[in-house]
């Protein structure tokens, strides 16, 4: 639920940066939410969204099915859920083990100048919950946050953590020029992933199958 | 080119979509289905090599398709033509602008030899709502082999690094 004197979504990422475990593949959704997190911690296993608002969630999904045994952390926006709600039962049924959703709940529309959301009350953590992750709980102190992800690898199912957040509509300059596919290429090299042969070379496969 | 370009002429076409989709090494598979897709998803369950995620909406499905593919496995999206209708934002600032290969089946209701009416608004407009879009797509050739053309198309979407839609018919995908 959205409060008084809520920390920063800077608050939270340092809190994230300095208790991100080994190996983790961090989602971002779009504007500050990927901007501030390059500031504050850009590193080639970060994907950040440039736009498609409500399918950082999805996609962050799909990424801890296809990597099951790295963490995989996803920021979205509380106005990008009510976007694609449905993801979360997607999450719900799947309950991968590895994947952390942080769901900044700062009650507007901040990538798009702060208008307000359809409903800025919600409880969030129990919508989750129910649409089945059972791990769900409001945050109010970036060292509650902390202390989920230090503990986030020893879970036995997916986690959703509600962070109470005041409102950052002054946009955030990023360090680097977050380009899509030069953001995808540089992650997938350091994940490892497969590269795809060419029909050509013998291949139509990924180099692993 | 796999074992299906000698696919018998009257070789059970959805079986073969499935067995192609085998031997080019898609681990993963993720729908919303339709009347003519059932089946086919119980099948992908029990593969053992292939993981089925159903989604609760195409345009959630595409990102995690997104995602499984950013992940490093081979993935295909098993929709409805109407289900590409409303993807169009995902398709256009996530699947293509970050150049994600995916191999869309798609399901083509609406075309005259569907019995079902209320497709039909779908149908009339998909080819021209794919091409605003810029989403490569083919309508399956019902007098070629099935296995060969989704191969091809599963080539076309990697080695153009972009989504690629194969249009089905029923008897492609309805088990």
């Amino acid at each position: 639920m959205v409060k008084a004197a809520r920390p920063t979504r800077a608050d939270y990422y340092r809190a994230l940066a300095d208790s991100l475990p080994p190996q983790a593949l961090v989602v971002t959704s779009l504007g500050n939410a990927s901007y501030l997190w390059a500031v504050l911690h850009h590193a080639p296993e970060n994907f950040y969204f440039e736009d498609a608002m409500g399918l950082a969630l999805p996609l962050a999904l799909g990424l801890a099915i296809a990597q099951p045994t790295r963490p995989v952390i996803v920021v979205e926006g509380d106005g990008a859920l009510l976007m694609h709600m449905g993801a979360l039962v997607t999450v719900g049924a799947i309950n991968p083990a590895n994947l952390t959703v942080l769901l900044i709940q700062n009650g507007v529309h901040a990538a798009s100048g702060g208008q307000a959301l359809t409903n800025a009350e919600l409880d969030l953590a129990q919508l989750a919950r129910a649409s089945g992750i059972a791990r769900a709980d409001n945050i109010a102190r970036p060292e509650a946050l902390a202390a989920k992800i230090r503990a986030s690898t020893a879970r036995d199912s997916a986690e959703c953590l509600v962070l109470a957040t005041e409102p950052d509509l002054d946009v955030v300059r990023p360090p680097a020029v977050l380009e899509p596919v030069s953001t995808k290429h540089r992650f997938m090299t350091a994940i490892g992933a497969p590269r795809y042969i060419p029909t050509l070379f013998g291949g139509g496969r990924l180099e692993s199958a | 080119m796999t074992k299906s370009c000698a696919e018998r002429p009257d070789a059970h076409r959805p079986s073969e979509v499935l067995n192609t989709l085998k031997q080019l090494g898609f681990g993963a598979v993720v729908s919303v289905p339709d009347g003519w897709l059932g089946e086919m998803l119980v099948r992908i369950e029990q593969e053992p090599t292939m993981r089925l995620v159903r989604a609760t909406h195409e345009e959630e499905a595409l990102a995690i398709s997104c995602g499984i593919r950013l992940g490093g496995v081979r993935t295909a999206l098993l929709v409805q033509n109407a289900g590409v209708l409303s993807m169009g934002a995902g398709m256009v600032s996530l699947a293509q602008r970050y150049q994600f290969p995916l191999l869309m089946l798609v399901s083509y209701r609406g075309t005259p030899e569907d019995p079902v009416f209320y497709h039909v608004p779908k149908g009339r407009v998909t080819e021209p709502v794919f091409r605003g879009i810029g989403l490569s797509h083919t309508c399956v050739d019902r007098h070629r082999p099935i296995g060969p053309q989704v191969e091809q198309a599963a080539t076309y979407a990697e080695e153009a690094s972009c989504p690629f839609a194969l249009l089905l018919s029923r008897e492609d995908v309805q088990w």
